[in-house]
């Protein structure tokens, strides 16, 4: 689920989109195009059984560039659940060993192969043919996240071409039911950590990344060291019903809508973490409007909840000052004519890394204030943790941001949605977020969406990005 | 849509000398041959799930029909009449007429539903469609709403046949198949079907019955003659909707919340009308000086006090009888459990005060619910407003006479007006009176547990309902 960075015109730093830096060579680019043009048009989709084809097609581009076989591997696996259905689906993972003895431990590569549906009669052409269409590349997994799956692949092909031994291993896991359940990630950070080699931290390619707005200047470029903790809760509301002709003051329905009221009204304590902190910093620096005053405000008391609340209720920065709950669905009674005996409603939230979800079910039963009214989980989701900011991944994202963005600003960001990293993190590898591409923006965000793309440009410039990042991190 | 009458004895009401027996240990009169038959049907009835859509209908009508017929009814005179109630809902209602050698005045109806509401095994301590018999009563769905009474009525003529009584006027039987959802078996009984149902007056096995409270003293018999508009409306609000990581102040389900929130303290103007003051007369009479009984004189004295009515209504042995209410009953919202519902919707029913237009209604609804709600009727059924039936002496003679066989003096008879909505309302709208005098009784307000969990009955009311109509056949056409 790539959340790209969602920041608007932030800036007045006079930039243009793909300026000059470290290029592809042709023959690079002819190969990055191959590559993305085969791995697009293979529909990656829980379903459709695509997902080991191209497990198998990513495999044969790291041996053919000569990584031995002993150390390219790909393993099938299964994923399903009550709600998305089955699929046979298969993770890579790749090691290039350092030679000799090396001093650290492994860094991880991460991304992943399937792609979120994408209808044929919902889209302007063929979502599962590549193409080529004013100066963007077209087709589903474009920017999420076929884009990182082959910068991460071409790169490595190119530095071992080049000659680069990397000082420390790197290893590279691609997992095949992100979009879904999760599975693959569930076991790369449990039964295949030893294969990965215990990393020291990762970087996602589904994660990260910039934009440019639609004037040409830069919006930012983001690398995403936290993720809220996905959660889910049911309110339920039993009562012993009866004929609606005679109503009574007891009535699940609106003891349910009498606890829904008072969610709405509710905040969760405000909260700042080194990710968040430095990314209001940053943008504080920027925004000289009344939501950059709060920002500031917030920075420098972090008690001051009206500040806040203020930033909160900013459609751009919604969720991101603490943990959020909302009920998305709901269900209720079983006859026109009859009291209800059961309602329930479905309660979505994000919680702020590091909260438990078990605390938040305490606080949701506070707030409710209501007996009557159960609140449970429905998932096992333990929480998640933020990855503290380490310097050497900082400056390498940096530097390699800079190398083919002059000045272009950069944000840490803590994302609100949920992805492979945060098993990761649980198990105490940090991650961070550290994908190359660009876009522009609001327009390209389109992720999960109709007629998703990415710029020409920004597909070969993530190549140079990750290559850059790995000269830097494993290079010296 | 069962409703069994329901009233409080006031503590200023001192019968208190007579020591109170449970009336659920009182031997039935009914003999043991007869029990033993009434209970077999029961059973099989009970277990059919005569729920909509499930197309159990026909063979709660064939199992009614094949007593008929033992007991020597011919097949010209058993019709079975299929129909669909609900779009798909393939159900069926049952006709039987049991023919007079010497009619001397028109026909007579007796009315009841073969359908029950549905019920969830998981909501439920039991199976609700098995049959158990625990602790004096008989359980499962549709053993007070009503199977009791399309039993009760189906007995009482095949014993009275085996008895050989005949008719002075033909009793035709009439049990719909869609009471609970639709009405249509009703609606195209006193139309359509009108040359197999005519008759001078109606006998609904739908309402009726007498009440005890918990100290097992007398409560009353009601026999209902005037009935609330049943019109269901739904809330329904829309949004855009989006990723649930993203929360917006706008959110189709506090859209709809706040509305039910508004709607939960909503009340409507208070109404009366001659079968309502005739009530409250009664009750005003049995509650003598309690704050209950001076609240319905004072509202009986004058109509326009507000305060006396809010007070009734908010008593719960009264409530719906001084106006207009509307209750929410389901819920359904959202698509997703991570995206932002796009719409919501509550399900709101209104049992309407007669006379009332329910168009009205759905204006006041919209103007409680506010501009972020739409406030519309279910279009799959229009409720019409039905007239009061006329008190008719035979028929109250009658009930007072076996109330006063299986329940003593101290159980008062009298009207009401229903609050549920009944098979009913569509003959009284075409012109047939109806009367809802059927004999069941139970515990007051334990055993009110019509379309709600662990429906029940207490065994000898269920018996002792088959000598009931046998006697108000024997009075009204013998």
């Amino acid at each position: 689920m790539r959340h790209l960075l969602a920041a608007a015109a932030l800036t007045t730093l006079a930039s243009t989109a793909g300026a000059a830096g470290p290029q592809l060579t042709p023959a690079q680019r002819t190969a990055t195009h191959a590559m993305f043009e085969h791995i697009v048009n293979t529909p990656t989709v829980i379903g459709r059984h695509k997902v080991p084809e191209m497990a198998q097609f990513v495999a044969d581009q790291f041996t053919a560039g000569g990584f031995p076989a002993a150390d390219v591997h790909v393993i099938p696996y299964h994923t399903g659940s009550a709600t998305t259905g089955d699929d046979d689906t298969a993770a890579v993972i790749v090691r290039w060993r350092a030679p000799g003895t090396p001093s650290a431990k492994p860094i991880l590569l991460m991304g992943h192969m399937d792609v979120v549906e994408a209808k044929r009669e919902d889209s302007t052409t063929d979502p599962f043919v590549l193409t080529e269409r004013d100066g963007y590349y077209y087709g589903r997994g474009t920017i999420d996240m076929k884009d990182g799956i082959t910068a991460i692949t071409q790169a490595m092909v190119n530095l071992k071409a080049a000659g680069f031994r990397p000082k420390r291993d790197i290893v590279v896991l691609f997992t095949g039911d992100e979009e879904t359940n999760g599975i693959g990630a569930k076991k790369g950070a449990s039964e295949w950590l030893d294969l990965l080699g215990h990393p020291e931290f990762g970087l996602n390619a589904d994660g990260g990344g910039g934009g440019f707005n639609p004037d040409g200047s830069p919006a930012g470029f983001a690398m995403q060291t936290a993720e809220k903790t996905f959660a889910g809760y049911t309110f339920t509301v039993r009562n012993r019903g009866g004929h609606s002709s005679k109503p009574r003051k007891d009535n699940a329905i609106y003891s349910l809508a009498h606890a829904l009221d008072k969610l709405e009204a509710y905040r969760f304590t405000p909260k700042l973490n080194e990710t968040t902190r430095a990314y209001f910093t940053a943008k504080a620096q920027m925004d000289k409007s009344p939501l950059g005053d709060a920002m500031r405000r917030w920075l420098a008391n972090p008690n001051d909840g009206e500040a806040a609340d203020f930033i909160e209720a900013s459609e751009s920065e919604v969720g991101l000052t603490r943990t959020r709950c909302v009920p998305t669905r709901l269900f209720g009674g079983h006859a026109d004519n009859a009291l209800p005996q059961l309602a329930t409603a479905m309660v979505n939230c994000r919680i702020f890394p590091g909260e438990d979800p078990n605390a938040v079910t305490a606080e949701l039963e506070k707030l409710v204030a209501d007996p009557t009214v159960v609140v449970t989980r429905n998932d096992d989701n333990v929480a998640s943790l933020a990855s503290p900011l380490r310097p050497e991944v900082t400056a390498a994202f940096t530097n390699a941001v800079h190398a083919l963005h002059p000045g272009m600003p950069i944000f840490p960001e803590m994302s609100t949605g949920a992805s492979d990293a945060r098993p990761f993190r649980v198990a105490g590898v940090p991650v961070y977020g550290t994908n190359g591409a660009w876009v522009q923006v609001p327009t390209d965000f389109r992720a999960h969406g109709k007629d998703e793309r990415i710029p020409i440009q920004s597909l070969y410039d993530n190549v140079v990005h990750w290559q850059l990042m790995l000269r830097d991190l494993a290079g010296k | 849509m069962k409703h069994i009458m329901l009233l409080l004895l006031g503590a200023a009401v001192s019968t208190a000398a007579i020591a109170a027996t449970d009336p659920r240990t009182v031997p039935t009169q009914l003999p043991p041959a007869w029990q033993a038959k009434t209970r077999a049907v029961f059973k099989q009835a009970i277990e059919i799930p005569s729920v909509h859509n499930r197309g159990e209908v026909p063979r709660v009508a064939k199992l009614l029909a094949d007593q008929f017929k033992a007991a020597g009814i011919p097949d010209a005179d058993i019709h079975f009449m299929p129909y669909e109630a609900l779009p798909g809902d393939k159900t069926e209602a049952l006709i039987v007429r049991w023919r007079s050698p010497h009619a001397t005045k028109k026909p007579m109806l007796i009315l009841g539903h073969m359908d029950v509401v549905e019920a969830k095994r998981e909501d439920w301590k039991y199976d609700p469609f098995e049959f158990r018999e625990e602790g004096g009563y008989f359980l499962g769905r549709g053993t007070s709403d009503m199977k009791n009474g399309d039993v009760a009525t189906t007995m009482a003529a095949v014993k009275l046949m085996s008895e050989g009584f005949k008719p002075d006027r033909d009793i035709i039987f009439f049990y719909s198949g869609d009471e609970e959802t639709q009405g249509k078996g009703a609606t195209l009984g006193s139309t359509q079907w009108r040359n197999l149902t005519d008759a001078e007056f109606g006998l609904n096995a739908d309402g009726g019955g007498a009440s005890y409270d918990r100290n097992f003293r007398p409560l009353g018999f009601g026999i209902s003659m005037a009935e609330k508009t049943f019109q269901t409306y739904f809330f329904t609000t829309h949004n855009r909707g989006g990723h649930s990581s993203r929360p917006r102040p706008d959110n189709a389900i506090y859209d709809l919340a706040d509305s039910l929130e508004t709607l939960r303290t909503h009340r409507f103007q208070p109404m009366q009308n001659p079968i309502t003051r005739g009530y409250f007369e009664e009750r005003a009479r049995q509650e003598g000086n309690s704050p209950l009984g001076q609240a319905m004189r004072a509202w009986l004295a004058n109509p326009n006090d507000g305060a006396a009515a809010d007070a009734i209504e908010a008593n719960p042995l009264e409530v719906g009888l001084t106006r207009t209410r509307c209750v929410a009953t389901m819920l359904k919202g959202g698509h997703a459990d991570n995206a932002l519902p796009q719409t919501a919707q509550a399900t709101v029913n209104c049992r309407i005060f007669p006379g009332v237009q329910p168009k009205d209604v759905q204006a006041e609804l919209q103007a409680l619910a506010g501009p972020k709600v739409e406030v519309t009727p279910d279009p799959s059924y229009i409720g019409v407003p039905t007239p009061a039936s006329p008190p008719r002496a035979d028929v109250i003679n009658a009930v007072k006479a076996a109330a006063l066989r299986f329940h003593g003096p101290a159980m008062h008879v009298f009207p009401v007006m229903s609050t549920g909505a009944s098979d009913g309302s569509f003959f009284r709208a075409q012109g047939i009176p109806v009367y809802d005098v059927d004999g069941s009784w139970g515990i007051s307000p334990d055993d009110e547990r019509a379309h709600g969990l662990d429906e029940r009955i207490p065994v000898r009311a269920m018996y002792d309902d088959v000598l009931h109509w046998e006697m108000i056949i024997k009075a009204l056409a013998g």
